[in-house]
């Protein structure tokens, strides 16, 4: 078993310093270790074990044992094993050894470890403020199980700003944001501009953090969740709703039954197709090239339809429960479906074989945004940032959950690197996602949706899971806990680490530039909220304002 | 090449003609199974509290008034149509509606507040038939969420005080 080989040489290696593994299953392996060696196995872990970096978990654990837990979470994909290294700290003042300087990857997590839960990662080159808003008052530590869910803290000052870095000499500061249309998110970069060429960057973002971890550790429960963490993000809801279920299932050791792996893969599947074909539109129309805009749109539309007659909604499917799913594909979805999915492969052929010979589209894309392996190493880049790099990792391959291990399908990868390698990639996995479904469909066997749960989940367990988003890995860890809810539940969306390889890409290239490189690792787009008739006899505009438009969805008249 | 390409693409757009609607004058019809508004059946509930005890959004209330009367309030204003509520509902009370375009100027429109007659009932629970464990309440007994503020209380009593608890719920009596 490779988990038991890779904990018999870190043994090796480190002797007592390793105080404890658990071994629950395939594909986990959990190691408890000394908070003096945490650093140096990471290291280990990292650089010679060559494993993925994923994210650093921040877990106050006093009521239960005391103690503060730091975990890193690595994976080794080659040999299907997630693991995680973790390691618990005093009650108070806890200090943790910063790992960034080996793992630059945990940047991010690291500052977020010290925001959220207010343990300090020694060591750390650039411990500012990330996640918390500017008013918020230093030493208050909102995931600490002492504070109250809905608690504001005393001593916030809305006044306060926040403190932003000097630009390099001979630089000029451009503002990105504070929102940008390419981003689900609102974010602001601080761009140092010299002429035309971005020499560097600021990211101040974290704007939207709207608590969810919190609220499910102390408000919302198991059942509850999925629901919640679908919204999560807007365009790939559905996989952090199936992977926060799998966490806790991987933890509760519960086995969903096979009708609801396949449907929650075709689910996927559905994502996937209806994300890429956004995304592939959304990226050309950056780029200024309309049309392929708004066909990928048209082809797109069926396939949010589908998904409401399966699910109930275009976009929130609110599929999972723990150890099952709630909607049944039937065989008259089952007919229709094949049916969208010969046209949409009818239709999607023309395009990619159109546009992957224009020439105009990769005028503004080759070369652009470049990610290289190292960087994909170093900063924990995932799915197609990774794959157009010819990093072969997707984790419906690699740690395969659901169906996946049933099907049959490949991995695109190209080697450009560049923004135009993302554009082949999630066009041709959209052949991948057809071939999917087909199987899915042929293979799904009959029987019960849900797995009935008759006992309380057990207490106090650890859960990874991985889920191969459109945009990359979304990681989930679950501890498992009292009052029917978890004690602590970590989500890291793809674009957690994909965001921090930003700033390498960016450097060095055309301003005009930045907001393609930055749309091509996770574009959304914002509604408008009027809408503009023109008559066309009289060539009169009207701008409707938001009570006649809510009339007129009211009435249907004008 | 590329003018190959332009043409091919001209053609893709040409064959697909118009597809748009001219919403919201006319919306795309939804499907059978689609999650729109939670409607209530006040005929049917009996007040067992299982959708306030699994609605995700908190979005359902419960307020004892005395011994007698169950306030049953939908929120409304975050509910996020999952429909759990209406799984969960051993009475088969919940619907989900085809409602979506719900947008309003006065959330009045859009609130449901069902007053159920509870007679002798101690609020004890066994009413509400939980699909599995985890759906189990955890607040048995009388509920008093703040009705008012429109915001849950996350406690329940095993026994009503004698006194009105709270006096600013207003019950219309035709
Ligand atoms: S549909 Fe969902 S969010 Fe809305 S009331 Fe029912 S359970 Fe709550
Ligand atoms: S679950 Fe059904 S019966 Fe019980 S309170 Fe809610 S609507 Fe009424």
């Amino acid at each position: 078993m490779v988990a038991r080989e890779k904990l018999s040489r870190l043994k090796e290696k480190f002797g007592t310093a390793i105080q404890r593994a658990d071994l629950p299953g395939a594909g986990r392996l959990f190691v408890f270790v000394e908070p003096a060696a945490l650093k140096a196995i990471c290291q280990h872990v990292f650089r010679d074990l060559d494993a993925r970096y994923i994210i650093s978990i921040g877990a106050d654990d006093r009521p239960f044992s005391g103690k503060f837990m730091v975990a890193h979470n690595f994976a080794f994909d080659k040999e299907s094993l997630l693991t995680s290294i973790a390691t618990y700290l005093p009650a108070d003042n806890p200090k943790v050894d910063s790992i960034s300087d080996v793992v630059p990857a945990a940047n991010w997590a690291e500052r977020e470890i010290h925001d959220l839960i207010g343990i300090e990662p020694v060591g750390h080159r650039y411990l500012k403020r990330l996640v918390l808003p500017d008013g918020w008052p230093d030493g208050v530590h909102p995931l600490r199980k002492d504070f109250a869910w809905n608690q504001v803290p005393e001593g916030y000052d809305d006044t306060r700003e926040f403190k932003f870095d000097e630009p390099p000499e001979g630089c000029t500061v451009v503002p990105f944001g504070p929102f940008h249309p390419t981003l689900d998110e609102p974010a602001h970069f601080r761009l140092y501009i010299e002429g035309e060429m971005v020499r560097g960057c600021e990211y101040r973002g974290f704007m939207v953090h709207r608590g969810i971890e919190k609220l499910a550790e102390s408000v919302l429960t198991y059942n509850d969740i999925p629901m919640m963490a679908e919204r999560i993000c807007g365009i790939c809801g559905c996989v952090h709703n199936v992977a926060y279920a799998q966490a806790v299932e991987s933890a509760a050791a519960i086995k969903p039954p096979p009708r609801a792996e396949y449907i929650r893969t075709i689910m996927l599947e559905i994502e996937r197709l209806h994300s890429h074909l956004l995304w592939v539109g959304l990226a050309c129309h950056i780029v200024g090239f309309d049309t392929l805009f708004m066909q990928s749109w048209r082809i797109r539309e069926p396939i949010m339809w589908i998904a409401e007659k399966i699910s109930g909604n275009r976009k929130t499917y609110a599929l999972c429960v723990i150890g099952g799913v709630r909607w049944d594909i039937t065989p008259e979805v089952k007919d229709e479906l094949r049916k969208l999915l010969d046209k949409l492969e009818a239709e999607w052929t023309p395009v990619v074989a159109a546009v992957s010979k224009d020439k105009n589209i990769q005028k503004r894309t080759r070369g652009v945004g470049i990610a290289d392996r190292a960087l994909v190493k170093n900063m924990g880049l995932v799915g197609p940032v990774a794959r157009s790099a010819g990093v072969d990792i997707d984790c419906r391959r690699d740690h395969p959950y659901a169906a996946y291990d049933r099907l049959d399908f490949e991995v695109i990868t190209e080697g450009g690197c560049d923004v135009w390698s993302r554009v082949l990639v999630r066009a041709k996995e959209v052949f991948e996602s057809i071939k999917i479904i087909r199987q899915c469909l042929e293979k799904m066997e009959d029987g019960p949706l849900q797995l009935t749960i008759k006992d309380e989940l057990p207490v106090g367990r650890l859960g990874l899971s991985s889920v191969e988003a459109p945009r990359g890995e979304s990681h989930h860890f679950v501890i498992t806990g009292e009052n029917n809810r978890p004690r602590r539940w970590r989500v890291r969306a793809p674009t957690y680490q994909n965001l921090q390889g930003i700033p390498a890409m960016i450097k060095d290239q055309q301003l005009a530039d930045m907001t393609i490189s930055l749309g091509s690792i996770d574009p959304c787009f914002s509604c408008t909220d009027r809408m503009e008739t023109i008559d066309l006899k009289s060539g009169v505009t009207k701008v409707w304002t938001q009570e006649e438009l809510l009339k007129l969805t009211r009435t249907k008249k004008t | 090449m590329s003018v190959l390409s332009k043409l091919k693409e001209a053609v893709i757009c040409l064959k697909a003609g118009r597809v748009t609607l001219p919403y919201p004058a006319q919306a795309q019809p939804v499907p059978e199974k689609f999650r729109g508004r939670p409607i209530f059946d006040a005929a049917k509930c009996t007040g067992c509290g299982g959708c306030a005890n699994n609605c995700p959004a908190r979005e359902i209330l419960l307020f004892d008034l005395c011994q007698e009367i169950r306030i049953l309030q939908y929120l409304g204003r975050r509910c996020a149509y999952c429909g759990r509520c209406a799984d969960v509902c051993p009475e088969k009370a919940i619907t989900m509606s085809h409602e979506f375009e719900t947008g309003t100027n006065s959330i009045g429109d859009i609130q449901q507040r069902v007053e159920l007659f509870m007679s002798t009932c101690q609020r004890c629970g066994r009413c509400f038939k939980e699909p599995s464990t985890l759906e189990q309440l955890k607040l048995k007994g009388y509920r008093v969420d703040d009705v008012a503020h429109e915001r849950w209380v996350f406690r329940s009593k095993s026994y009503l005080e004698t006194e009105p608890v709270v006096d600013d719920i207003k019950i219309e009596m035709d």
